[in-house]
């Protein structure tokens, strides 16, 4: 029985998975297209009238991204764990009931619309995008209770369709709306880690927190759900609860993610993945550590996107497929050659 | 008397004016072992489903304990009642240990761990299966028969008086044939473990039900002592099929005599 997952167990690979997560987030801060004197920065904002740039580069630019970039990454990849417990699809993402396009259209429309009143600072776009995310979830969700009652396949085709509907709303847009409407919204689209304000980022954390700590209290009962409505009902969790709280409370998480950076591909899919092959599926284990392994992930690949054709930026999302990839199949492959096929 | 499973008048379909159970009553006595035979697509696995609430009611009335099925909470049932599907998925990332551990899950404490309460449930219910020598390996990499009895000790882990199975032994080999129903027989004797079983093989549930439910489908149900109920006008009239009976070292057995066999 040593495949069983301890408290002791979970406390140490969590707190050795922080530590790398501290350490990628340390050194990331310090990597960039212009060198920041650790020692310098330490030395705190200039005297009165001097600014100390190593300090402001530090502080107020590579910290905020650095800590947007692991917020964002550990609420991906935790909701990813989520949708394919709940969907029992290996492919199921972040993206995949929807989310992606509702968010998508509500910033284009933002966008389109011209807001340019702001909302406590704010520009509405993210609170759009938002609002598309949530709206398009619960569309989708409405949907498939109509093809039946815990029928996950009704579910996950009426995310896909409706993700293409609003997707040819989207075309429709692009093709008609003036070019800088469009290629503020492709930016946009594909994925930017440009918040600077601390405020909102410290915000956005507490949220993904809280959300990761109920999908967290409801680990049992996905453990229970991966085996099937029934079995999870013969073990005495409630189907129908379960899914319902820990759908929106993934939901949520991720429609926070992409309304602060956009759509960043692949980090929902590959960290989960990557996790579930080295460690198993117990999702007291995964979601934690997921969590972590994405918030690590995600720094890693913003600072490469920020890096390698400085001063220009590549978009995050380019990053994350691109190393994430070939990664997952070395893990891939590793585990059928080790295990006699996949655990 | 009252049983600890009292159906009555219990009809379900899952198409409009096709019934496949329709107007069944029976009792299950408290620790007795309840054989369910029937062609396919009789109903046995659909009575189960009923009996464990997965399917909803649409006529008549299941009580388990004294209680209407559909009044338990998914957590208070399955203190009642486990289950053994015929189905037994392999899901990947998780053990056999993992799995059996999920029998448990009602009585993890606030942080969603186990006591050693439950881990003794687990050892017990994995030496018990013959399944404790791959306890750590994953449940995909085993066979199907290796698999199933997994899912029997998932069952037997969650220590409720009441236990139902779907064809348990369908992919086993007869050693664990045997094994598992001996198992299930010892429960009854010794715990007062009440057993309804779904079986194909008309000997087994012979020798080791003490009441038999034969369902029809349209042509009806017999429920009684296995003895009344295995008879061969009953297999004629329920499967179409000749039986010779016999003793055979002193037990009754029903053989199918086809058209070619010899």
């Amino acid at each position: 029985m040593r495949s069983l997952l301890t408290p002791g167990k979970l406390v140490l690979r969590l707190a050795a998975g922080l530590a790398v997560l501290a350490a990628v987030c340390a050194a990331c801060a310090m990597v960039g297209s212009e060198h920041v004197c650790l020692s310098e920065a330490l030395k705190g904002p200039g005297q009165a009238g001097g600014v100390n740039p190593d300090y402001e580069i530090l502080v107020h630019i590579r910290l905020p991204r650095v800590a947007l970039a692991a917020v964002v990454g550990a609420a991906l990849a935790c909701s990813g764990v989520v949708f394919q417990a709940l969907l029992r699809n290996p492919l199921a993402d972040p993206y995949i009931l929807g989310i992606s396009s509702g968010a998508g259209l509500g910033a284009m429309l933002a966008v389109i619309a011209g807001f340019n009143w702001t909302f406590l600072g704010r520009s509405p776009v993210g609170g759009f995008a938002f609002a598309g995310a949530m709206g398009t979830v619960w569309l989708v969700w409405w949907l498939g209770r109509l093809a039946g009652r815990g029928q996950m396949t009704g579910l996950l085709l009426a995310g896909v369709v409706v993700n293409a509907f609003l997707s040819a709303i989207i075309l429709f847009l692009t093709s008609v709306a003036r070019s800088e409407i469009v290629y503020s919204t492709i930016f946009w689209l594909m994925g930017n880690m440009t918040e600077g304000d601390f405020r909102v980022i410290w915000v956005a954390a507490g949220f993904v927190l809280a959300g990761i700590g109920v999908l967290y209290l409801l680990a049992g009962g996905l453990n229970a759900l991966s085996f099937g409505e029934d079995d999870a009902r013969s073990v005495g969790i409630e189907p129908a609860r379960t899914r319902l709280v820990a759908f929106m409370a993934a939901s949520a998480v991720t429609a926070v993610a992409v309304s602060l950076s956009g759509l960043i591909g692949f980090v929902g899919l590959v960290v989960p993945h990557s996790v579930r092959l080295v460690l198993g599926s117990d999702h007291r284990q995964l979601l934690p550590l997921s969590a972590v392994a994405g918030a690590a992930f995600l720094v890693g690949a913003d600072t490469i996107a920020r890096v390698v054709v400085a001063p220009a930026q590549l978009p995050v999302g380019v990053i994350t497929a691109i190393v994430g990839g070939p990664l997952f199949l070395v893990l891939l492959v590793r585990s059928c050659r080790g295990a006699g096929g996949l655990r | 008397m009252r049983g600890i499973i009292e159906v009555d008048g219990l009809s379900f379909g899952y198409r409009k004016g096709e019934p496949v159970l329709a107007g069944l009553t029976f009792s299950v006595g408290k620790g007795s072992f309840t054989a369910v035979v029937g062609p396919n697509g009789a109903g046995k696995s659909t009575l189960l489903s009923l009996l464990c609430g997965s399917l909803r009611l649409q006529g008549g009335a299941v009580r388990i304990d004294g209680r209407a099925v559909g009044d338990y909470t998914a957590q208070t049932l399955a203190g009642k009642v486990a289950v053994v599907r015929q189905e037994t998925g392999a899901v990947h990332g998780f053990s056999v240990a993992q799995t059996v551990m999920m029998a448990r899950t009602v009585h993890f404490g606030a942080l969603g761990f186990e006591s050693a309460a439950d881990r003794q449930a687990v050892h017990k219910a994995l030496a018990e299966t013959d399944t404790q020598a791959f306890a750590d390996r994953p449940l995909a990499s085993l066979s199907g028969g290796e698999r199933q009895r997994v899912y029997i000790a998932r069952a037997m882990a969650q220590e409720t008086p009441i236990l139902l199975l779907d064809e348990p032994t369908s992919s086993l080999d007869l050693r664990h044939q045997v094994g598992m129903l001996d198992l299930l027989k010892a429960g009854q004797r010794d715990r007062g473990l009440t057993v309804v079983a779904a079986t194909h093989d008309l000997n087994l549930a012979g020798r080791y039900g003490d009441e038999v439910l034969m369902l029809g489908g349209p042509a009806g149900y017999e429920h009684g002592a296995a003895e009344t109920v295995l008879t061969q006008e009953n297999v004629r009239r329920f499967f179409g099929v000749e039986v010779a009976a016999g003793l055979v070292e002193g037990r009754r057995v029903l053989v199918a005599v086809g058209r070619f066999g010899r």
